[in-house]
């Protein structure tokens, strides 16, 4: 069977974006988001252990008997977890400290599960592991810019650079956290709905001209 | 609101010539006495405040429903006063101490985050001027929570004004020290040498728009009456049942403009009578506890979180039709 990874990427960034378009892993989303390197250190850890996982769910996928597979998919998601949390721990104590609680959190982190049970359990090593790295840079990308927006406006500093005095406390807050998770979902939305409307315009175009041509 | 009376009465229906935008122009009307008191006792920077926090609501509605595609000749016919009232309230309810940007940003949020996402006037879930004023609360809480000016005019009484360096209110000295002999009643009402928020310290200009708009028919005094007295007296029972305190404790702080103009807008309050006298009770039990528990003015956090009650009130408190008859429960199947 052959792969489709244009397909596979596209799903992970912008068709099934896993924060703006699934919804899922909202918890570190909202608490995490207050800086822009949190995105980037959390997306990472996020999308290392997402890699690892699918290939080592994919690998076992015709061994593990279905019934228990979410305990078994769990406890692999949990080796990963300890390993990045000891690697952190060790190398970049900086982001271990700031990332807390939700690091060892990973584990039952939504999209980490939902990929197991949705895609590495279903397909081949390859497209597994590539689906992990495309689900974990849509995870990263969404994560970082709504770091850097709330970074900017509630504490007028970007990946720890001040900018400027001017600050807005609510977006530095959990409250601000949720009215800009919600203005990202709709925006991204209505981006995301301007382009297939567009795309559904022109093929249907070209459906008019074959048929003129014929 | 007109079709809100539609909804839920059978006909025949009666034609008046109240309109949304008449009742909002009257809102404002009422509101003028507290706005001249704020200017007088604040002086300049309470009349710039006003008049940007105006703008930005009526600007801010402006820009959106340019955004959204309207044509600037509909806006203008469109237009009814709701954004001016909410923005004279978020000028009423923040101090004269704060930064001239702060009243722009609480209009700016009230009226496109909390209104006009939500589907414009009589629409929206919680009270606009309300959550502005939240909005700027949270976000400026360094000026907005410290710093309170004193008003030109000093305490009648003769008693020693609070003084602005402490930043304390009325309210929060009330509950730190126990009532004081510094500021008589007469003090309180009118406001002069207590520090506050810009409409909220001078409580006979606020009874007075009341009492215009209660004389109109626009609103129902009895429901701020329930709310003032409620909190005033659950106040009495957490401190031992000391009634010193009733009078200081309704009468400093924003509980009156809340009362008044804040917690009785059409749109967040429930549609019977029952549910509205539901809501204005649990107000006032919720200002008085929260008051209690944490020594700030918490009246529009209180308004808040009431306000996404409503709907809940509404769906259990239903009037009964007329000539209704309850069914009877038949016994067995």
């Amino acid at each position: 069977m052959k792969t489709d990874f244009k397909k596979i990427a596209t799903d992970g960034i912008i068709t099934n974006n896993p924060t703006l378009k699934l919804v899922l892993g909202t918890c570190p989303t909202l608490a995490l988001t207050t800086m822009a390197m949190n995105g980037i250190g959390m997306g990472a850890a996020v999308t290392f252990v997402l890699i690892c996982s699918n290939i080592l769910v994919s690998l076992l996928r015709k061994v593990i008997p279905s019934k228990v597979r979410i305990p078994a998919f769990v406890l692999i998601i949990a080796t990963f977890v300890t390993i990045v949390r000891l690697l952190l721990d060790k190398f970049l104590p900086d982001i271990y400290e700031s990332l807390g609680l939700y690091l060892p959190l990973i584990v039952v982190n939504c999209i980490i599960l939902a990929r197991a049970e949705s895609f590495a359990s279903k397909n081949g090593v390859l497209a597994s592991a590539a689906d992990g790295l495309f689900m974990g840079l849509g995870f990263t990308i969404a994560l970082t810019l709504m770091g850097a927006v709330r970074e900017v406006l509630g504490s007028g500093a970007l990946f720890g650079i001040k900018l400027w005095d001017f600050q807005i406390g609510f977006f530095a807050q959990s409250s601000g956290a949720f009215f800009t998770y919600g203005v990202f979902i709709a925006l991204f939305a209505f981006a995301s709905n301007l382009i297939a409307n567009k795309r559904r315009k022109l093929s249907a175009k070209q459906v008019d001209n074959t048929k003129e041509v014929q | 609101m007109a079709d809100k009376i539609y909804k839920f009465s059978s006909s025949p229906h009666v034609k008046a010539p109240t309109t949304t935008t008449r009742i909002m122009q009257h809102v404002c009307i009422a509101l003028m006495p507290a706005c001249i008191m704020g200017i007088v006792l604040f002086g300049l920077n309470a009349f710039l405040i006003l008049a940007l926090s105006v703008l930005g609501a009526v600007a801010s509605e402006f820009i959106y429903l340019l955004i959204v595609g309207k044509k600037f000749n509909e806006i203008i016919k469109q237009f009814d006063f709701t954004s001016c009232v909410t923005g004279l309230l978020i000028g009423l309810s923040i101090g004269s101490q704060v930064p001239l940007y702060v009243p722009i940003f609480a209009s700016a949020f009230a009226i496109i985050v909390v209104k006009m996402i939500f589907g414009g006037t009589g629409k929206n879930l919680v009270n606009p001027a309300v959550t502005g004023r939240i909005f700027a609360f949270m976000s400026f809480t360094s000026v907005m929570a410290s710093g309170w000016l004193l008003p030109s005019i000093a305490s009648l009484s003769g008693g020693t004004s609070l003084s602005p360096t402490t930043g304390a209110t009325v309210l929060t000295n009330l509950f730190t020290n126990g009532v004081s002999t510094d500021l008589s009643i007469l003090d309180l009402l009118l406001g002069t040498g207590l520090a506050g928020c810009i409409g909220e310290t001078c409580k006979l200009a606020l009874i007075l728009g009341g009492i215009y708009l209660a004389v109109l028919g626009i609103i129902n005094i009895g429901y701020p009456v329930i709310y003032i007295v409620t909190t005033g007296l659950i106040t009495v029972c957490l401190n031992g049942f000391n009634f010193s305190y009733f009078l200081p404790s309704i009468l400093s702080g924003g509980l009156v403009l809340g009362a008044i103009f804040m917690a009785t807008d059409y749109t967040t309050t429930p549609n019977t009578t029952l549910g509205n006298i539901i809501y204005f009770v649990l107000l006032g039990a919720v200002t008085a506890i929260l008051r209690h528990a944490t020594g700030i003015e918490v009246v529009s956090f209180a308004i808040l979180l009431m306000n996404l009650f409503v709907p809940l009130i509404d769906k259990f408190v239903i009037n009964k039709p007329f000539g209704y008859v309850k069914a009877k429960k038949t016994k067995g199947a």
